[in-house]
């Protein structure tokens, strides 16, 4: 392995596509129609953080429904409320934010290319997103989708024209999560600096990669689903109604098909976040990176296989609820693999407690808990009594607030001087990050045992006995809601008041702390080659050629040993 | 792992008289580039059409007679001879556009003009030919049963997609003729011709599904 | 003559032209790289199976019964 140590500099290979574009000029060119993933960024953290303002509205219109058992709201405004409140956060808060924002502003970034592999299908994807969420607001107007943002027929074949409006809205953006996907795969596969290979690539980047593939391939299997039911609603042509030979339990295997890898597509990047924090601020390289690789992959394949654990009551054959079961805890087998990795990176670190990496060690807890609760709902007979209830939407917040947003929050206080050049104020992150943590454990924790006593969800009034739990839940949502303030007006300080932030505030390895902050607008002057993985911290860092003149950043003997001459 | 290439020297300061092999190797990158996008793309239409043939199978399986009874009769099966015609025309111009491409290739431009007509000739023909089909299947109109339901709306699918790649034959056939393509720069033509054989074979699934099985 | 048969009869004869057209193409190519060449080759593979599909559905070996 050990390579005689050259007499010479080596020399730096050029990567071909190191051509620089002319910068864009004009308003127009430089921030509104803007072909620079970073900008693009820019754009889906706006308006998915828009689209968060709105939804958790909603949310907060549901808890406030639900603090009296006979209700506030009618049940058919809260139908479309809690509807609405779910597909737009996971069609225009989540897959933007994790995928679209962090994945396009990162990743590139980390694999030393200076922009996506097609630039043009980025601003092209982007541009579908506003318009997508504001056919589904607008849906509000002609009677919101009202079945959940999973639309079982025959419901969803009844109900009135917004829900047409959700098929079009959520079939655009799926259009626009495709397109992301094969421009973010053909990216990571073919725009790597030189001497990055695979088990060179920053984590991030194997979640984004296993991110894109799942986006690509599950998405059109939901566009599949949406057609079918505009078709039937809007011309007849019938595939679910039973009374014309159609039947729902079709749409519930089509939508879940996509559905069940969605909710990994919603994840996976936040594992990216948590994977990219804790070595940082633990001084720690990664433990088990390989695992951690190889589980993201892992995870997204099996992610196709477990589409009907989502329908072990709909009455779908018997004889499919066993080998869903055990597929489905299977999936428990490559994340458990993760948390362990990442409980062994943080031991014996020396932990930084900066809010990032609070929300990070706050993601480990709750989205393992999230994970638990997970398992108990593969178990088939404690699906049937779970199925349904608060007990599940208890599990899904664990894991989609618990981990998605907690890892997004990471993800946000670690990368926001890298974007912006300019710090947060650590000490409102910190608090911002011990508030959430509480607001969320006693926000979404009663809602376990309220499912396990019995409480349906989707109900906008409920029997007597639950209401007690309902008013903590309640109120201390409302706290949480408030707590999303503390990040708001940490942002708008930071512009007036953030120290500025220089290249690499946090002392990470990682090739996007290599270049100034905000990076110009062609990210690196000179495409650095890659020498190893980037987590080893102690060691001199595995790159030679960063932006500086020739021969400055001369080899040494130790860090030439595994310089992969591309060819 | 990307292919870059190692210049001869340091890469910097290379004047750019002494770029022109590199400019090739940024087209040949462009191009693989572009070429994984759209296999990819394709890849993400397969998953389309698998779903749909999913609900297809899901629902011919919830029912013990095939075609449906509609109305107290059972449905007549399509019509079987003028496919297996039809088919043959639509197979065929993947052959033709194989050609025209391979002819592009060898710097034949006149065969290749011939074969890419004869490719579009042939596709329109198919569209004419599936025009012709829907007007005369008896099975109940697009909303009678699952069987119109899922016949029109697989094979209107895959007649958009042809009537796509039509236009997108003939866009690139007007593109080399204002020379926007040479023998060495022909990306276009092979995203065609992927798309044109992709669309064949979508065909070749939905013959059997729906003319034999 | 029935309509039908001179169907049949043209892709019956079709379906042996191109079938063969495809099989020749797919032989030169058999050795070529990359994956514009790999994919052509497995689009091109899967339609001459097609071909021979019509091939036998022409002359009556497969499709439904009656």
């Amino acid at each position: 392995m050990a390579v005689a140590a050259p007499t010479t500099t080596p020399t730096i290979p050029r990567p071909v596509l190191d051509h620089i574009h002319p910068e864009p000029t004009g308003f127009i060119r430089k921030y509104i129609f803007s072909i620079d993933h970073k900008i693009i960024a820019f754009q889906y953290f706006i308006t998915a953080g828009l689209f968060f303002i709105i939804a958790g509205l909603l949310a907060e219109m549901i808890r406030i429904d639900l603090l009296k058992h006979t209700g506030v709201l009618t049940p058919n405004v809260y139908n479309q409320v809690y509807s609405v409140h779910g597909s737009m956060m996971v069609w225009l808060v989540i897959i933007p934010f994790v995928s679209g924002a962090f994945g396009n502003f990162v990743m590139p970034l980390q694999i030393g290319a200076r922009d996506v592999a097609f630039p043009w299908l980025n601003l092209a994807a982007f541009w579908m997103f506003p318009p997508a969420g504001l056919i589904l607001l607008a849906s509000f107007a002609f009677g919101a989708p009202d079945a959940g943002w999973t639309e079982y027929p025959p419901i969803s074949l009844q109900a009135p024209f917004g829900t047409s409006m959700w098929c079009i809205a959520i079939f655009l953006i799926g259009i626009s999560s495709t397109l992301t996907g094969i421009n973010f795969l053909v990216t990571i596969f073919k725009m790597r600096a030189p001497g990055m290979t695979f088990t060179r690539m920053p984590l991030f980047v194997w979640a984004s990669a296993a991110t894109a593939g799942l986006n690509m391939v599950a998405t059109t299997a939901l566009a599949a689903a949406l057609l079918a039911l505009f078709l039937e609603r809007q011309f007849g042509v019938p595939f679910y109604n039973p009374t014309k030979g159609g039947s729902p339990i079709l749409w519930q295997h089509m939508f879940w098909f996509y559905s069940h890898p969605a909710v990994y597509i919603m994840i996976l990047p936040a594992f990216g976040i948590i994977s990219e924090v804790l070595p940082t601020f633990s001084r720690k390289p990664i433990f088990g990176y390989k695992m951690i690789a190889f589980s993201s992959v892992a995870i997204a394949l099996l992610g196709f296989m477990v589409w009907a654990h989502h329908m072990f009551t709909s009455g779908m054959a018997p004889w499919l609820q066993l080998p869903f079961m055990i597929i489905t805890m299977l999936i428990a087998i490559p994340t458990g693999i993760k948390i362990f990795s990442w409980m062994a990176t943080l031991w014996g670190g020396s932990i930084e407690f900066s809010a990032a990496c609070l929300f990070a060690l706050g993601f480990l807890i709750t989205f393992t808990l999230g994970g638990v609760t997970g398992f108990f709902l593969a178990a088939v007979p404690a699906d049937l009594h779970e199925h349904g209830t608060y007990f599940v939407v208890g599990h899904i917040h664990y894991v989609l607030y618990g981990g998605s947003v907690f890892g997004i929050y990471a993800g946000l206080y670690y990368w926001w001087p890298k974007m912006t050049g300019r710090m947060m104020n650590e000490r409102l992150g910190q608090w911002h990050a011990w508030i959430t943590f509480v607001a969320f454990n006693c926000t979404f924790l009663p809602m376990h045992w309220l499912g396990l006593l019995g409480m349906p969800r989707r109900v906008a009034m409920y029997d007597p006995e639950f209401e007690g739990w309902n008013i903590v839940v309640s109120v201390c949502s409302f706290f949480l809601a408030a707590s999303t303030l503390l990040i708001m007006g940490n942002m708008l300080w930071s512009f007036k008041n953030g120290k500025k932030a220089g290249p690499n505030p946090w002392g990470a390895r990682t090739l996007e702390w290599m270049i100034s902050s905000p990076p110009p607008y062609y990210n690196f002057k000179t495409v650095p080659a890659v020498l190893a993985a980037p987590y080893d911290f102690g060691n001199p860092l595995p790159y030679i050629g960063l932006d500086a003149e020739p021969g400055a950043m001369e080899a040494t003997p130790q860090s030439t040993t595994g310089l992969v001459h591309a060819h | 792992m990307t292919t870059a290439a190692v210049e001869h020297g340091h890469g910097h300061g290379d004047g750019p008289d002494h770029d022109d092999g590199h400019e090739e190797v940024i087209y040949q990158e462009t191009r693989d580039m572009r070429l994984l996008g759209f296999v990819l793309f394709l890849c993400s239409d397969v998953v389309l059409f698998s779903a749909f043939i999913f609900a297809y199978l899901y629902l011919r399986g919830t029912i013990d007679e095939w075609p449906p009874i509609l109305n107290g009769h059972q449905l007549p099966r399509l019509d079987l001879p003028f496919a297996e015609f039809n088919s043959i025309v639509l197979f065929g111009s993947g052959v033709t556009m194989h050609h025209a491409l391979e002819n592009w290739k060898h710097g034949k431009v006149g065969r290749f003009d011939f074969f890419m007509g004869f490719t579009i000739v042939l596709g329109v023909m198919f569209l004419c030919g599936q025009g012709y089909e829907y007007s005369h299947a008896a099975i109940g109109g697009w909303s009678g049963s699952i069987f119109g339901a899922s016949f029109f709306t697989l094979t209107g699918m895959h007649g958009f997609h042809v009537f796509c790649g039509v236009a997108y034959l003939a866009i690139l056939w007007w593109q080399t003729k204002k020379g926007h393509y040479d023998q060495t720069h022909y990306f276009g033509l092979t995203a065609g011709t992927l798309y044109w054989h992709f669309v064949d074979v979508i065909w070749v699934a939905l013959f059997f599904l729906f003319y034999i099985f | 003559m029935d309509l039908a048969v001179i169907e049949r009869s043209v892709a019956l004869i079709g379906a042996i032209i191109v079938g063969v057209f495809a099989s020749i193409a797919l032989k030169e190519d058999w050795h070529a790289e990359g994956l514009d060449n790999n994919t052509t080759k497995l689009l091109l593979g899967l339609m001459a199976f097609g071909c021979i599909m019509v091939f036998f559905a022409a002359i009556g070996v497969i499709g439904p019964k009656g």
